[in-house]
């Protein structure tokens, strides 16, 4: 008991100097909270806009078609496929699409771009598409009267410089021959998803006309899949996966589609533990020596203790025990500054300014992700750490030699 | 001269804090030295990788081709704007291109492309195209016997085509004059890789390429390469003045968005480093204020026998820099073989990375004076700053109350 009495007044006989060491393992602590719900709202922000922009969580095509997009490698068996995905209760919604390449022209200017024929309300409940619409209207759901209809980015849209209603004329190969077709388009909607690739290339059509366009009948190119589950590595997800990947059919979740942005998840993890580590390897030197300091101060206290027979392990329990009540306000004070800003921002988001990663576009705020483990794990670390460095003074005031100390300072 | 004798001797007395002090600063610095080394090493050698694969330094266009490429927006070759190139010293190469978007043929085969004409001899001095060529050769001007002119091809264009050398390609798109535009080509290399930025180009002769798309005597873009990318703004601003009716863009402005990227990524590297320096300076500002607290006695004496205030404020500024100083040597002995590592090896990402639209793969660091210099001044100023409040405290000691203390 006396020795914690010892350590609680010993803090506070220089006070200045402990809220420094305070503030010093505090805001690394600090920094370390953030710096990782940060890097944990930037990927929020790159897995959403890979997963609910366009791509969906999982994707289903024929085996090779995304080397090449060869319009040839269509899922002939996709009606079968999505009958079996609207029964899977694993399944939140799916959306089949007809992807062709072609030439997109207007009568001012002519650009390539991707063709997607889609279903209106299984697109909608998969991708964004129809909330990007900026302009004029989505697709309209039964297709067959208003085959012209034509979505278009607001890019591409001010390069054919054309705007709702305009004609639009695309030119593509049908599936199998080969042969050249060309089909007229009315301009009904303007989208702007605000990424580049999405925008400046694609063009979005109702997906029975595509399939006349092509000549290809109850067939698509890709379905993507939205699942209930949100962590994509859980095992009925992947089991899902399993089942249809066979024979000439894959099915890929967003990590192998898109096995840079797992690259950048993998860089972004790396980083942040250097940055962490570093940081603490500098904020234990400054433990050290705060704690050496106030050992000198005491040395004389020290020498005259070891004199009238306390044990050196009591006084290395007692230095412990300062470092150790250092270390738990420095986690009081690191989390009250840490939490207290990631808290701001986790609704207002931090500007970042203008960032384009992996094809994803984040010109929008970045809002921090605050985890659990960022106020637990995070702390009995510092903690930890910080009790380590105390080691080294501790030993050292444990070793002082009674007859040396007191003789110093006479 | 006594000065500096005063403020070594106060370093080393306490040697193990003098010491943990330094080590802490050192830490910092070399993590500053190693953070900007690395962004401006791959930042660096990105960008000399894609201006010199193909954008070139600066690129001159008619209005706003850059951002909004049509076929008329046109340059004619025989205009002034090739002799005021010629004519600017930081010229060291340049070449002319036009460009279309096309559809590609091959018997039953067929995907998108984008056609680009080039002048055979001018892109190989200007761009990396002829060290692209895998198979194949690069092509020249001329027609062959039966009047075919030669292509060259990207890599996943010539796949899903499933071309091969001497094979026909078929290219059909819209001509200046709104007609259709349809002709035959013999594929006469393929060049790059999969992953490269003309992975779905097919080369035309420009000579070939004007007659597909009746689009004579005229060029789309130049593309200039300077003797030293350094010169890039001065160059553009000569240029622009020579030649005020045309678009003179600047390779930041060609690839605006990975521009913008960089520049927002440097800026949050910056302020990462600030914070962790800052951290950092928490602790000296502690060791220093104990070392000015343990002499509180000795300000007092020097006080006492007529030292001034400024003197004593200098002393500490002086203390604090030297130990700095001390601690950045060390920095630099310990970061220079780290930093040539990196300059000379590098780590690379297991996938390229498309940072705002440029393949990044292989991350560098840079082997410069500046690397080491700029984290030089900034632990300089934080320690000189940090040094200020406990130096006037030091001044502020009144002679009679530090010297009763003891």
């Amino acid at each position: 008991m006396l020795i914690y009495k010892l350590a609680i007044r010993n803090l506070f006989r220089n006070t200045r100097r402990t809220i420094l060491t305070v503030m010093l393992i505090g805001f690394s602590l600090a920094a370390l909270i953030l710096t990782n719900a940060i890097t944990g709202g930037m990927i929020k922000v790159m897995v959403e806009s890979v997963t609910h922009t366009i791509s969906g969580e999982a994707q289903i095509h024929r085996l090779g078609f995304r080397d090449n997009l060869d319009i040839d490698l269509y899922l002939e068996d996709s009606s079968d496929i999505e009958n079996r995905l609207a029964q899977d209760n694993r399944v939140k919604s799916y959306s089949p699409r007809v992807i062709a390449g072609g030439m997109i022209s207007s009568s001012y200017n002519v650009t390539g771009g991707a063709v997607y024929g889609v279903d209106a309300a299984k697109e909608a409940s998969v991708s964004k598409l129809k909330l990007a619409v900026v302009q004029g209207n989505y697709l309209s759901e039964h297709s067959t009267e208003n085959a012209t209809e034509i979505l278009i980015g607001k890019p591409m849209a001010e390069l054919l410089e054309i705007g709702l209603g305009d004609r639009i004329v695309i030119t593509l190969a049908e599936a199998n021959t080969g042969e050249l077709t060309q089909a007229l388009f009315r301009v009904s909607g303007i989208f702007f998803f605000g990424t580049r690739e999405i925008d400046e290339n694609m063009v979005f059509i109702n997906i029975e006309k595509a399939r006349e366009v092509i000549n290809i009948y109850d067939a698509s190119h890709e379905i993507a899949l939205l699942f209930h589950e949100s962590d994509i590595t859980a095992t009925t997800t992947q089991a899902l996966l399993r089942e249809f990947n066979h024979g000439e059919t894959e099915a890929l979740d967003w990590q192998d589609l898109f096995p840079e942005i797992s690259s950048v998840l993998v860089i972004s993890d790396f980083s942040s533990f250097i940055v962490g580590f570093i940081l603490f390897l500098l904020a234990s030197l400054g433990v050290i020596n705060s704690m050496f300091m106030s050992i000198y101060e005491r040395i004389y206290e020290f020498g005259v203790a070891k004199a009238i027979g306390t044990k050196p392990i009591q006084l290395l329990q007692l230095v412990l025990f300062e470092g150790f009540l250092i270390a738990l306000m420095s986690c009081a004070f690191g989390i009250a500054i840490g939490g207290g800003i990631g808290f701001y921002y986790e609704t207002r988001g931090i500007p970042m300014g203008e960032f384009e990663f992996a094809g994803i576009a984040m010109n929008n705020k970045i809002p921090t992700v605050l985890t659990l483990e960022q106020f637990t794990q995070f702390p009995v670390y510092v903690i930890l750490l910080t009790l380590v460095a105390t080691l080294y003074p501790a030993r050292f005031a444990a070793n002082i030699v009674p007859s040396q100390a007191l003789q110093k300072s006479l | 001269m006594l000065m500096w004798k005063l403020a070594f001797r106060n370093i080393f007395r306490q040697r193990r804090r003098s010491v943990l002090t330094a080590l802490s600063m050192s830490g910092g610095y070399i993590l500053c030295v190693l953070s900007f080394s690395m962004t401006e090493g791959s930042y660096n050698n990105v960008i000399k990788i894609f201006t010199e694969d193909h954008t070139g330094h600066i690129q001159i266009h008619s209005e706003d081709y850059l951002t909004r490429p049509k076929i008329h927006k046109n340059i004619s070759i025989d205009s002034d704007v090739e002799n005021v190139i010629r004519n600017s010293k930081f010229v060291r190469n340049y070449t002319k291109r036009i460009f279309s978007p096309a559809l590609a043929y091959s018997g039953q085969k067929n995907t998108q492309v984008r056609v680009v004409g080039i002048e055979p001899e001018l892109e190989r001095n200007t761009s990396r195209l002829a060290d692209k060529v895998k198979e194949g050769v690069y092509f020249n001007n001329q027609q062959n016997s039966d009047g075919y002119y030669s292509a060259m091809i990207g890599v996943r264009a010539a796949k899903s085509l499933d071309l091969s050398i001497g094979d026909e390609l078929i290219l059909i798109s819209q001509g200046a004059d709104g007609s259709i535009a349809n002709d035959i080509f013999l594929v006469g290399a393929i060049v790059g890789s999969k992953s490269s930025w003309d992975s779905s180009i097919v080369y035309l002769p420009l000579v070939a390429a004007s007659e597909f798309l009746t689009l004579y005597g005229k060029a789309h873009q130049y593309s200039i390469m300077l003797h030293n990318i350094r010169d890039v703004i001065d160059a553009t601003e000569s240029l622009k003045k020579a030649l005020p009716q045309h678009s003179i863009n600047p390779w930041m402005e060609v690839e605006e968005t990975f521009y913008k990227t960089m520049q927002s990524d440097k800026e949050g590297n910056r302020f990462s480093m600030f914070i962790i320096v800052f951290i950092v300076f928490i602790g000296v500002l502690n060791t220093v204020l104990m070392s000015v607290l343990e002499r509180t006695h000795e300000f007092g004496v020097l006080k006492a026998i007529g030292s001034r205030p400024q003197t004593i404020t200098f002393m500490i500024l002086l203390e604090t820099s030297l130990l700095a100083i001390l601690s950045i040597l060390v920095g630099i002995i310990a970061a220079i073989p780290l930093i040539l590592w990196f300059a000379n090896v590098g780590l690379s990402f297991p996938e390229p990375v498309d940072v705002g639209g440029i393949a990044f793969q292989h991350m560098t660091g840079e082997f410069s004076l500046r690397v080491f210099l700029l984290p030089m001044l900034f632990i300089l100023s934080f320690a000189i700053v940090v040094a200020i409040f406990p130096g006037i405290r030091a001044a502020r000691v009144l002679p009679t109350v530090a010297m009763r203390g003891n």
